[in-house]
């Protein structure tokens, strides 16, 4: 069995068994299915995607959870637009419908919620209203609407959410559920919904269910355990089932980052599979998902049973083309899917566009032109040199390649990378590094020239084609100014650095560190005995993990912060609230509201930001996760000669890719 | 009788003459759409002009593509707005209201999470908020800056504005450059404060060049950004006196606080005194002769009238006081003061939502924000329908206001003394006060409008039945559940709304659950530490009080706190009580903590009092439900519920 392998799904049949889930992804307008939603389906569906799941949309105007979650009676049109652009390449074209109760927001709405029973939003807090009989009946109702216009509308099927945000799962949980009218039989509600979608759709077109088969809440929650028979019970409605986790105390687990393992639903799908073929035989397909990136895993699943098909939705929002490249026989061709959830997790009140560190043109489908996927007759561009192998020179070199220029890339390190190797030299981070080796993996086989070990100066860059507008400067970023005092015999070290004395870092896919390699770290630390402090004046991935690799050397740690919370700006990620619950488990002293004034040999002071009483903090040594600068070497070239990434300003992956292509584009 | 002779005075500004001195500022307003100014925009502004401002600023418009800090921002360099433009300035014209539009480019105080391109600014110095390091911009790069708003000023003349602002103030590249803080640069635009300034200078000298001398061109200084190492009084007067001296500006407006790092001085809620920024037009009127516009927190028309009486300021600056009464300028001109829909500086559904990427509303005005839909117009039916409501809180009260202007009979019963329901308690504690206007304001506007208004009655079913009303609205409100782990008889675990109302008198050592993330848990515990308890404030959350944050009441509350020796500890999670002790879980680690205290005071979920509700749905008669009957929530949910059903009638 291949992932390539056609399979009926119900009255339908997929071309092969890869799945684009149903997310969010905030290119709506308005409420409705917009042109650019259409594009980003229907370029995964000329890459190949076998399934694909629109973003779900909400059966009923009593749900609005997010601004731009689109409402099935408004999604018709584009529903339309979608399956005409998806189905002349052969995918499937299903809607994801849904509610989501209490999990919603009264915001945009300015209604009250709708759920089982009273249970107030873990995160907002806002309780809803116990449903009545006849909110009950609008849900069902509107489900069955929306099934016939999704039918209406050309595509193959609805897929009805009961997974992380969803009212299905809420009355079927006792978590959620505490009637005691007829829906206190917790699966009436799933049963009357499916019921009423399968009459919405009619026999011709296909029925799944996306359903939480672990809530991670095992006093009242859904478990493993009773998920066979949970599933069993529903699948009889379905044509396939989409085996997810999560609940309302573990929202994350829909997509979390690295650090969850990959694949780590595999398990249970395995389990639930057997439960619904025991039940039903192999008419009920099942779909396995869960932070499912490899090629290879998904392969994997398929053989050991754990799926019949299997969702890669992150790894087709990095690589839209991931299927075509499986068909073509060239796997090592797709742009990882390193799981950062930077520019893909969009849940978040800004309304951030999906999109990827490594294809930024994901999400913008209708507005960026794309590299060619071939190379271009070589030598259409002529010479072009990049100074600066991180991922801005990186990617500005593998798509002018593309473009058929001449590419001579060139760094002062011994390897390309820049600073993406030192930054995933930390727990949970390991990931973001096979981005850059896949990066230079293409770069190679397309042949760009790559010069390491040589430091370009100013003078240099006459040679090197800085006149003729066919060079360009990504060197990156240098140590950050420091706003507190230091005194002489103070230890202070930017987390740059300390990751940098770790290199070559163990690629590991745990992230954990193996044992006898320990005591060689730590010698490399190069730190001074004893308690370490981290100062973290951004919020972001790094001081966290720099903590958390400290402490996971013995080290008391000492991480301070001027926020109210550590890693405050983890939520887009997901990672916010299991990065405060790792660092508590670690045994992290966290030092909230406290500004860094001044740094000494044993110890740090710090003031409180409410009363500016100093207090004294033991440390020997400090390490300082706060802003950098660009890297100066260039700073007095002309502005004529083009620069991307860090060296404009340092900021993350994503920009520099972005803007490294944007200049090969611009060629 | 009208007492302020100086707020009506009109007041001339350079070509444009005022006929008063009330200003609508420019604020926020998340109402924009694709870049571009909307119909809501447009009857937004309408309402206040026809309620008797002087005066209306505009939101910003966005001066170059570099600049999009937030979603819904209006991207004045596109041409694409003019027809918004002359929509609003001529729904504005209509009631002989002179517009400005502010023009701005927020410089580093923004991300590229919408631009996709570097974010600029005067030097690499990340901004607190957005955290994201700018590009130190170059020379043509700043040349680009001044000609994107030349352009931006011709599009807002050409759109009907009678005058332009420079937002110079607490969101702006021009901040940046003025402010030590953010400006590092060594040559001519870095170091001296001339140098700091020069910016500023080109953008008036090439702002004025591009609107001529028929509009009105004002700049909007920052007199202390509350920020270390930043921009002072001192800084701000001289920088006045450098622009006065250009010729070219018709007046002045002030600010105070960086919206990216003291956003709580700049919208201050309650918890601030009332005309606390006034020393800064105070300090610009000494020494230029401009005009000068004073902000922070005015209310009411006689604390205006006093600030222009003691020579504070020429103009008075009423954003949230207009935005809770589109016609607080008209009433009060009327000497109408007790009609005044008074602002309660509670920032909940205004600024609150603002950072949240949500439109602009009120927390009393559901029309605020849904003009152009009509919401809250009166709508006279043919037949008036004799309406009972069972509830005097603000849900209650609401439906009350709205069926009564649309002609209904209302009646409305009351079963304490006082109408106001959970409004009442909550501004019974000192510095929440001023939230109890809310249902102050409603109570005045339902006797106004004729409302029946019964105390101390209680209705049951037989009662309503004996009145023979059309239709039942009932706003019972809630009442207080009792957690599972919390024995019903332990009379020392009790409700924020025991304390409040005086039923419970906690002593010594208090353990104040927040479960609500509100005011509730913080009011009582500053309360009780008051009266010398030993408060700790204990939450499942990250933060205590964490949506205190958004009203921007979190810094203030914490410096109290701070001083009355309040703990506060996060993630805890209650599990049971034994003795005088309280177990609590650890909820990231697993591990158990216990408390043995004296009281437990209970910030959690309520319960709907619905029994009215469903006993009359029950036996068939014509019943809505508004507020917390339906689900607890804040008081706007009764509010717009009240709107809602009282208006559909």
């Amino acid at each position: 069995m291949s992932l390539l392998d056609p399979i009926a799904l119900g009255p339908r049949t997929a071309p092969n068994r890869v799945m684009f889930g149903p997310h969010e992804t905030n290119l709506g307008r308005g409420r409705s299915i917009s042109d650019r939603h259409v594009a980003y389906y229907a370029r995964r569906a000329e890459g190949g995607a076998g399934v694909i799941v629109v973003e779900e949309a909400s059966v009923h105007e009593s749900d609005w959870p997010y601004e731009r979650a689109p409402l099935a009676t408004e999604s018709e049109p584009g529903w339309a637009a979608v399956a005409d652009a998806c189905h002349p390449y052969g995918a499937l074209v299903i809607a994801s419908l849904g509610h989501a109760g209490g999990q919603g927001t009264s915001h945009w709405s300015q209604r009250e919620l709708w759920a089982p029973s009273r249970v107030p939003e873990v995160d907002t807090r806002e309780v809803p209203k116990q449903m009545e009989a006849a909110d009950v009946a609008a849900v069902v109702d509107g489900c069955g609407t929306a099934a016939a216009m999704a039918v209406a509308a050309g595509l193959d099927g609805v897929e009805i959410n009961a997974g992380q945000h969803s009212l299905v799962r809420q009355f079927l949980s006792g978590l959620t559920n505490q009637r005691d009218d007829e829906w206190a039989d917790r699966t009436r509600f799933a049963r009357e919904l499916l019921e009423a979608t399968r009459a919405g759709l009619g026999s011709d077109a296909v029925l799944g269910l996306r359903l939480s088969c672990d809530e991670y809440a095992p006093w009242a929650g859904i478990t493993p355990d009773d998920a066979g028979a949970l599933a069993a019970e529903l699948a009889r409605f379905v044509d396939y089932l989409v085996v997810v986790s999560g609940s309302i105390f573990t929202v994350a687990a829909t997509r979390p980052d690295t650090h969850e393992p990959a694949g780590f639903n595999l398990g249970l799908s395995a389990s639930v599979r057997s439960a619904v073929r025991e039940a039903h035989g192999d008419c009920v397909r099942v779909v396995a998902q869960g932070s499912i990136v490899a090629v290879a895993m998904a392969e994997g699943a398929l053989k050991d049973g754990a799926a019949d098909l299997v969702e890669m939705t992150r790894a087709q929002i990095a690589d839209p083309d991931l299927v075509a490249k499986v068909r073509a026989g060239s796997v090592e061709a797709v742009r990882p899917c390193v799981r950062c959830n930077q520019q893909c997790r969009v849940r978040d009140n800004r309304n951030p566009i999906v999109s990827c560190i490594g294809e930024p043109r994901s999400g913008h489908e209708t507005t960026d032109p794309e590299p060619p996927g071939t190379p271009v007759t070589a030598g259409a561009l002529g010479r072009v040199t990049v100074v600066g192998a991180g991922p801005a020179g990186l990617e500005a070199a593998r798509v002018a390649s593309l473009r058929g220029a001449e590419v001579m890339l060139i760094d002062a390190a011994d390897r390309v990378g820049g600073s993406v190797r030192a930054w995933s030299g930390a727990p949970g981070r390991e990931s973001l590094v096979e981005l850059v080796d896949w990066l230079e993996a293409e770069c190679r086989r397309l042949g760009v020239a790559v010069e390491l070990g040589r430091a370009v100066t100013p003078g240099d860059l006459g040679r090197l084609g800085a006149d003729d507008g066919h060079l360009l400067l990504a060197t990156g970023s240098a140590a950050g100014e420091r706003g507190y005092a230091v005194t002489p015999a103070a230890q202070v070290v930017n987390a740059a650095e300390l990751l940098a004395r770790l290199q070559p870092a163990p690629v590991q896919a745990s992230g954990a560190w193996q044992e006898g390699e320990a005591s060689n770290i730590a010698d490399r630390l190069g730190l001074p005995p004893g308690p370490v402090a981290v100062w973290d004046p951004i919020g972001g991935p790094i001081a966290v993990s720099v903590a958390e690799l400290l402490a996971g050397h013995g080290r008391p740690v000492h991480l301070i912060t001027p926020d109210q919370i550590v890693g405050n700006e983890l939520s887009r990620t997901g990672d916010l609230a299991p990065a405060n619950a790792r660092l508590a488990q670690a045994g992290v002293s966290l030092h909230r509201r406290r500004i860094l004034r001044k740094v000494r040999k044993r110890d740090v002071e710090v003031e409180n930001r409410f009363t500016g009483e100093l207090e004294r903090i033991a440390a020997n040594s400090l390490i300082d996760a706060g802003h950098r600068l660009p890297d100066d070497t260039f700073a007095d070239v002309d502005r004529s000669v083009s620069r991307a990434g860090d060296c404009v300003a340092p900021r993350t992956i994503a920009q520099a890719v972005l803007e490294g292509r944007r200049w090969a584009l611009s060629l | 009788m009208v007492s302020e002779r100086l707020l009506w005075s009109p007041l001339r500004l350079g070509p444009v003459t005022l006929r008063n001195r009330v200003v609508f500022s420019a604020h926020l307003t998340n109402y924009a759409a694709d870049g571009k100014p909307s119909p809501q925009h447009a009857a937004y502004y309408a309402e206040r002009a026809a309620g008797g401002a002087g005066l209306i600023i505009t939101e910003e418009h966005s001066t170059h593509p570099t600049d999009w800090p937030y979603e819904k921002l209006i991207h004045g360099f596109n041409r694409d707005v003019i027809p918004g433009y002359r929509a609003i300035t001529e729904a504005v014209h209509a009631h002989r209201t002179p517009i400005f539009a502010q023009i701005n480019h927020n410089g580093g105080q923004a991300s590229s999470m919408y631009t996709r391109l570097p974010v600029w600014a005067p030097s690499p110095v990340a901004d607190p908020l957005f955290r994201e390091v700018p590009k130190a911009i170059d020379r043509a790069e700043i040349d680009e800056i001044i000609a994107g708003y030349a352009t931006v000023a011709a599009n807002c003349a050409e759109g009907g504005f009678d005058g332009i602002e420079l937002q110079c103030s607490h969101s702006s590249i021009v901040r940046g450059f003025l402010s030590p803080a953010t400006n590092r640069r060594t040559d001519d635009y870095g170091g001296s404060l001339a140098n700091r300034a020069r910016l500023l200078l080109q953008l008036v000298s090439a702002v004025r060049s591009a609107i001529g001398p028929d509009l009105a061109l004002g700049v909007r200084l920052c007199g202390d950004e509350l920020i270390e190492g930043g921009t002072t009084i001192d800084d701000a007067v001289e920088v006045a006196q450098m622009v006065e001296a250009t010729g070219a500006v018709d007046y002045l407006n002030t600010s105070i606080g960086v919206a990216t790092a003291s956003l709580y001085m700049i919208e201050a809620s309650m918890h601030i005194p009332p005309g606390y920024a006034s020393f800064i037009p105070s300090a610009l009127r000494e020494v230029v002769d401009l005009p000068v516009v004073g902000v922070g927190r005015f209310k009411d028309p006689l604390q205006a009238e006093r600030a222009l009486a003691e020579g504070h300021c020429d103009l008075v600056g009423v954003v949230r006081g207009q935005i809770a009464d589109g016609h607080f300028a008209a009433k009060s001109r009327a000497g109408q003061v007790e009609a005044v829909r008074l602002c309660l500086s509670c920032n909940q559904e205004c600024v609150g939502r603002m950072g949240l990427n949500r439109w602009l509303g009120c927390i009393e005005n559901p029309r605020t924000g849904r003009e152009a839909e009509g919401v809250g117009v009166r709508r006279p039916v043919a037949i008036g329908r004799r309406v009972l409501v069972a509830g005097g809180g603000p849900g209650g009260l609401q439906a009350a206001i709205a069926a009564a202007r649309n002609g209904h009979q209302v009646t409305l019963c009351e079963r304490h003394e006082l109408t106001g329901g959970s409004v009442r308690l909550a501004a019974s504690v000192p510095n929440r006060a001023e939230f109890g206007d809310l249902v102050r304001n409603q109570f005045a506007e339902a006797t106004r409008l004729g409302v029946r208004i019964e105390t101390g009655v209680t209705l049951d079913a037989e009662g309503v039945a004996s009145r023979r009303p059309d239709v039942v609205v009932v706003a019972t409100g809630s009442r207080p559940a009792r957690p599972y782990w919390a024995p019903g008889d332990e009379g020392r675990i009790v409700d924020v709304t025991d304390v409040l109302s005086g039923a419970a008198a906690p002593s010594g050592r208090v353990l104040v659950l927040d479960e609500l993330g509100f005011h509730h848990a913080t009011s009582v515990a500053e309360l009780l530490a008051d009266r010398g308890c030993q408060v700790e404030v204990v939450t499942p959350g990250m933060v205590v009080g964490q949506d205190l944050g958004v009203t921007l009441d979190l810094e203030t509350w914490w410096i109290r706190a701070e001083s009355k020796g309040i703990v506060q500890t996060t993630e805890l999670v209650p599990m049971g009580w034994e003795g005088d002790t309280l177990s609590l879980l650890h909820h990231p680690t697993g591990a158990m903590v216990e408390r043995r205290v004296d009281w437990v005071v209970l910030a959690v979920p309520a319960a709907p009092a619905d029994e009215l509700y469903l006993e009359l749905a029950e036996r068939g008669v014509e019943v809505h439900r508004v507020g917390d009957a339906v689900a607890p929530r804040r008081a706007h949910a009764a509010v717009v519920d009240g709107e809602r059903v009282g208006a559909a009638l």
